[in-house]
């Protein structure tokens, strides 16, 4: 299994790799090894290495790797495959904040910020609102999420019809779409901080996780506290939510898929998953990123659109092949 | 030791059972019996401290199980519940590894020895040795639910409390588990069981905790249970006794006899 999991860290890695090698200047690979063991040289792919290839692997990274765990955590809490990070409205209310926000006339740097305060505030209420005896109730959250998040949703589409410039309207759907560009270390920084402790509390979450595979009664019988931990998956989730929200907008397809299919290489043991799936949503997300940023240079096509595009006819075709297969 | 005082247990606001009061010895095997509904699910969730109840007090080992932590009580009683699927491709092995959760601090992500020579002595005691391999979800549901009595017993807990065990199995393997929860009871454990079959239920048990009508309408001997109205009372049928060359009854409901 340990094998395995080294093979998705090396994906990873690679993918890393090829990140920073591929874009809308190609660059040798000599240069960029230069570049990166001499970050004070001066130069053109110096430049480019350091100040926008390398912010975006590493947002990419976090996002990715973010959204995965999320998703492991919520589809592992509500024992659902269909949960994903966004069940709980961090997406919507994110939106509805920055969409807000765009048509105020908010200065840019300060949306990331707002798009992480609004989407964790929605998670808040949702968790609030689901809130039964010491815990959360499952149905309670998913309807709760669904109807805010309809809410929310409603509230984006009604600041696009009453935004007078096109310029606002396509900043507001570069952040439905879930785009990296135009982010650098700045970007990073604001959500870093909050995607690093989502990810210290799901470390503390796995030996519930791994009980409530056998269902919320006999985990409570065995001892887990399922209240306590149903609050403790939910922060943590909402926090990797509302960080990588903050950092690239609204990027589907990972939060959902990635546990599916990190669980089909490493099983459902949470030790080994939620790293599994830390290791594939960051390779996926930086081989989207690339493919995204090189196919239609010098423009760039939204990582959301292409993860939906690439992600979801092989997630499929994987699937169905192993369910032919048992 | 398990003390019932005037018990109350409740679903959304409707009270099922009052003025429970009882006590269950160390090395007592217990059927609880009554019809579909009366409470025995319930009551049994609440003893176990995995549902609260309503009124009174449930003590386990001279302690409020309302007052021990979640690791605390699951070092004292197991509760085997019924079947369910799993959403998660677990094998039988990690299945009853889970039960020892509450034998490791939060930072001990390991199994350990003791772990592992639980999970192998109750997958023994239960038959299942040679399943230990084998993916959950492609077990038979009898099959099901030795493993769930097997991770109540890789507990290690000196009180256990199961919710129907005998469910989906066949004759032969139900008289297997009765006699291996009559085993651990005879080492010392409190068993306490919910039962349908009443002459299951006379067969092994010690005592026989009769609900019905919203409370316990009697907690004695299978003889005494059986061979009183209580029976009738609790199931709203006649019944016919019929007593064996031992001088055990067994009871069988009087439409089906005639």
């Amino acid at each position: 299994m340990l094998l395995r999991l080294a093979g998705l860290a090396a994906l990873a890695l690679l993918a890393a790799c090829g990140g920073l090698l591929v874009g809308g200047s190609p660059l040798a690979t000599t240069d960029v090894m230069q570049a990166l063991l001499h970050p004070a040289h001066a130069s053109a792919v110096t430049t480019i290495v350091w100040q926008l290839r390398m912010p975006r692997i590493c947002i990419a990274i976090v996002v990715g790797s973010s959204l995965a765990v999320a998703g492991a955590l919520l589809q592992g809490m509500l024992r659902n495959p269909l949960a994903d990070p966004y069940l709980t409205g961090v997406s919507a209310g994110a939106a509805a904040a920055i969409s807000i926000a765009i048509l105020a006339g908010v200065a840019p740097p300060l949306t990331p910020g707002i798009g992480f305060v609004a989407g964790l505030g929605t998670a808040i209420l949702v968790a609030a609102l689901a809130r039964r005896g010491g815990g959360v109730d499952p149905n309670r959250l998913i309807l709760a999420g669904i109807s805010l998040s309809a809410l929310f949703s409603a509230v984006v589409a009604l600041v696009l019809t009453r935004a007078q410039s096109i310029d606002y309207e396509q900043q507001i759907i570069a952040w439905l779409a879930g785009s990296l560009a135009g982010r650098g270390w700045h970007s990073l920084a604001v959500a870093l901080p909050y995607a690093t402790l989502g990810m210290a509390l799901a470390l503390f979450a796995i030996p519930a996780l791994n009980a409530l595979r056998v269902g919320d009664v006999r985990a409570r019988a065995v001892g887990l506290d399922v209240g306590r931990s149903q609050w403790l998956i939910l922060i943590a989730s909402s926090l990797l939510a509302a960080s990588s929200v903050a950092l690239a907008g609204i990027v589907g397809f990972i939060g959902l898929i990635v546990p599916h299919l990190a669980r089909r290489v490493v099983g459902s043991d949470a030790r080994v998953l939620l790293p599994a799936c830390a290791f594939c949503g960051a390779a996926l997300c930086l081989v989207a990123d690339a493919i995204g940023r090189t196919i239609v240079a010098p423009s760039e096509l939204p990582i959301g659109v292409l993860l939906a595009f690439i992600g979801v006819p092989t997630f499929l075709y994987l699937y169905l092949r192993s369910e032919a297969r048992t | 030791m398990i003390e019932l005082r005037d018990l109350g247990v409740s679903i959304d606001g409707r009270m099922l059972l009052r003025d429970v009061n009882a006590s269950v010895e160390p090395g007592e095997f217990v059927a609880v019996l009554g019809p579909n509904g009366v409470g025995k699910t319930t009551l049994l969730r609440a003893i176990a401290g995995v549902r609260p109840h309503a009124t009174g007090s449930i003590v386990v080992g001279g302690e409020a199980v309302d007052r021990l932590r979640p690791a605390q009580r699951a070092r004292r009683m197991a509760f085997v519940t019924s079947d369910d699927a799993l959403t998660d491709a677990l094998k039988v092995a990690d299945v009853v590894g889970i039960a020892r959760f509450a034998h490791h601090r939060w930072w001990e992500w390991s199994s350990t020895p003791d772990d592992e020579a639980a999970i192998e002595r109750a997958l023994r005691a239960v038959r299942m040795e040679a399943y230990r391999e084998r993916l959950f979800s492609t077990l038979s549901s009898g099959e099901r639910q030795r493993v769930w009595i097997a991770m109540g017993l890789a507990q290690e807990t000196p009180v256990l409390i199961l919710d129907e065990p005998t469910s989906h199995l066949d004759v032969r393997v139900a008289h297997k588990i009765l006699a291996l929860l009559r085993e651990v009871a005879r080492r010392g454990h409190t068993v306490l069981c919910v039962l349908h079959d009443l002459n299951e239920a006379a067969a092994y048990a010690d005592r026989l905790m009769l609900l019905g009508c919203d409370r316990l309408l009697a907690f004695d001997r299978p003889n005494a249970v059986l061979a009183g109205d209580a029976i009738e009372e609790a199931y709203g049928i006649e019944m016919e006794r019929v007593r064996l060359p031992d001088g055990r009854l067994r009871v069988f409901a009087r439409d089906a006899v005639l």
